[in-house]
């Protein structure tokens, strides 16, 4: 699958910008600037990137408590996303959602999820929507680990099979749901192996590689746009971060995680790019400083913006259907 | 010396992208680990009472003797796991140190790549569980284990039922590599998805096996002059992606029968040198994109590939015809 320039650009400046973004956020939240949960994306960039390159803002996708890379790769504005997460008005939500209950409908980003295995039905929602209305929409759940063990994601599956609906199921296991391992949750112990179930195809793809991912992506997605149905991709992949800030890491070591940076997805594709002259030196130290200044605008941004009044605590909370 | 067998299954052996671009077969961690079940019933029938065994990681050795315990030993090799093909060849590696009768193999001709980097004189034998296999057999894993036993014990003699594989070996500046059965210049710029299934970004092969019957590269010089795996040298065929070339029906993944151009060809002599063109793109080692090419590569059919076990070979050996 041809990799563009322009494409390359994109790829490595969406995965650069959730990095930065994530780090800053540790720092935010550590020196109790954001209020609340933050579960932080930094290691799992080329999953999200890999995907939302195949998608446009008429495209879904649903999310998970680690929402923000999510949000990022499928173009929702840094400034919004930090507002959100400081619970600021102008957030992407008013600042009503935080950091696990973040979206931005306008971008197709249904919303992060405090429910592990809330997305896969939302998911399979908006592609009947789709499939409905004949839109030519896709949709795409990204879901963990943990929540492949979920009933809902099993239900979700089955109806996307059954009805056929434009859907890739996109499993992010970074090996732990929570502190627990794969290999002790899960009886398959592979998660694209119960795609046979539901006779949809089912793949395993290096969660490390954002080319890999890309590749494997684009079929899935075009395969969802022509009407053939559900997929489902499993990208093995590791988070740098605990689960949660503040977790203490306890269930795995310090050499795992060493042994992945060394594979780091930005520098192996930003090494890869130069190699195959799509980028320069110059176009990686450009997008590094733009990034950090678009997430610095975005810090400014969310602290400008105001707090919301007491009063509108009940509104945007819920619908009146008349 | 305990006779003792070493076992390497390729987790990731039958997963890739070519189950959504063709129609391949998920192959399940639990279809694996009952294979390596039935194996292990072969291997301890046959006498052998150890068995050296890579961790795979996900628990398929561990489900296969879940609630079955076999009568022989089972031992770790305890390597530092990297979740790559490294991981195969240096269990090879370590098998031959530790003086193994046979290493059998789970997964395709990638797999079987890996650990014939590291196998050296030791016998293979090869199940395939993986999508593109002309090294492996679709061979049931008792038999399998049966074969790989008498093997290890000695019962049937080596030289009588294995026989050493060709490889394509080849050069990419200052890396030298090699395939076992297919050597491709791709025009894709990155490794990606690994897996090639389109002839229109395939420019150049080199095959030390031209089999008909294969699934993947090998299947397209079978359509036009078999090289089977007992004769010596291969072929390298030039592609023509140009929409009025003349062309062959190879079947390069499974579902997919496809028409591919071809603009030369010609068989080589084992060690003739040919020189491929994949400036800018990858070479692919048995169907997968390995290496990012920014010259010319170098290449070349020998017959220094592994010593590989005739699995049917080895049971008409072990025939008693008294009984």
């Amino acid at each position: 699958m041809e990799i563009t320039r322009d494409r390359a650009v994109w790829i490595y400046e969406r995965m650069a910008l959730i990095r930065v973004f994530e780090e800053r956020v540790a720092q935010l939240f550590a020196d109790g600037r954001i209020a609340g949960f933050v579960h932080l994306y930094a290691g799992e960039e080329a999953v999200a990137v890999g995907i939302c390159t195949h998608l446009n803002d008429g495209d879904f996708i649903t999310s998970t408590h680690r929402g923000h890379g999510h949000c990022i790769a499928k173009g929702v504005d840094p400034g919004e996303m930090m507002a959100e997460l400081f619970g600021r008005l102008g957030g992407s939500c008013k600042g009503k959602g935080g950091s696990m209950h973040i979206a931005d409908v306008s971008k197709g980003m249904l919303g992060a999820n405090g429910i592990v295995g809330g997305g896969p039905p939302l998911a399979a929602g908006a592609a009947l929507t789709a499939k409905v209305q004949g839109s030519g929409a896709v949709a795409v759940c990204f879901f963990g680990d943990g929540a492949a063990e979920q009933g809902t994601t099993h239900e979700a599956m089955n109806l996307a099979a059954i009805w056929k609906l434009p859907v890739v199921f996109v499993c992010e296991n970074n090996q732990f749901a929570e502190s627990t391992p794969v290999s002790y949750h899960c009886a398959a112990t592979s998660i694209a192996d119960r795609a046979a179930s539901y006779n949809i195809p089912g793949v395993t793809v290096d969660g490390y590689d954002v080319v890999a991912v890309y590749e494997a992506a684009g079929e899935a997605i075009a395969r969802a746009r022509r009407g053939d149905g559900p997929s489902l991709l499993e990208a093995k992949t590791w988070r740098y971060f605990g689960h949660f800030e503040g977790d203490q890491i306890t269930y795995r070591t310090a050499e795992q995680s060493a042994a992945y940076r060394e594979h780091d997805p930005l520098t192996t594709f930003a090494r890869q790019a130069q190699d195959r002259e799509l980028l320069q030196k110059e176009d990686v130290d450009r997008i590094d400083a733009d990034v950090k200044k678009k997430v610095e605008d975005a810090i400014e941004f969310a602290e400008a913006s105001p707090q919301p009044a007491p009063e509108d605590a009940l509104t945007d909370v819920y619908v009146a259907y008349r | 010396m305990t006779p003792s067998i070493g076992l390497i299954v390729n987790p990731a052996a039958g997963r890739d992208i070519r189950r959504l671009v063709g129609f391949a077969s998920v192959m399940p961690h639990h279809e694996k680990a009952a294979i390596v079940r039935r194996l292990l019933r072969g291997l301890e029938a046959a006498g052998v009472e150890e068995v050296l065994f890579l961790p795979d990681g996900v628990g398929i050795i561990g489900a296969a003797t879940d609630g079955c315990p076999p009568g022989l030993r089972l031992e770790p090799l305890r390597i530092p796991l990297e979740g790559r093909a490294g991981d195969s060849t240096e269990a090879a590696r370590r098998l031959v140190e530790a003086r193994v009768g046979a290493i059998v193999t789970l997964g395709g001709d990638g797999t079987n790549r890996a650990v014939a980097a590291g196998s050296g004189d030791v016998p293979i034998v090869a199940i395939s569980t993986g999508t593109n296999n002309v090294f492996p057999s679709m061979v049931e894993g008792t038999v399998a284990g049966l074969a790989a036993g008498l093997v290890a014990t000695g019962q049937v003699e080596v030289a009588a039922v294995t026989s050493r594989a060709k490889r394509v070996e080849v050069r990419v500046g200052e890396t030298e590599d090699f395939a076992l059965i297919d050597a491709a210049a791709c025009r894709d710029a990155f490794r990606g998805a690994a897996a090639i299934w389109d002839p229109g970004r395939v420019t150049a092969v080199v095959l030390s096996r031209a089999e008909p019957w294969a699934v993947g590269l090998s299947s397209i010089g079978g359509a036009l002059r078999p090289v089977a795996a007992d004769e010596p040298g291969g072929l390298y065929i030039e592609l023509d992606s140009s929409p009025g070339a003349v062309g062959v029906r190879a079947v390069l993944a499974p579902g997919l029968p496809t028409r591919v151009g071809i603009k030369r060809w010609r068989r080589l002599e084992l060690g003739e040198e040919v020189s491929l063109d994949a400036t800018g793109g990858t070479l692919a080692l048995d169907g997968e994109r390995e290496l990012l090419a920014n010259g010319p590569v170098a290449a070349r059919v020998t017959q220094a590939g592994p010593l590989l076990v005739d699995v049917r070979a080895v049971l008409a050996g072990a025939v008693v015809p008294h009984v």
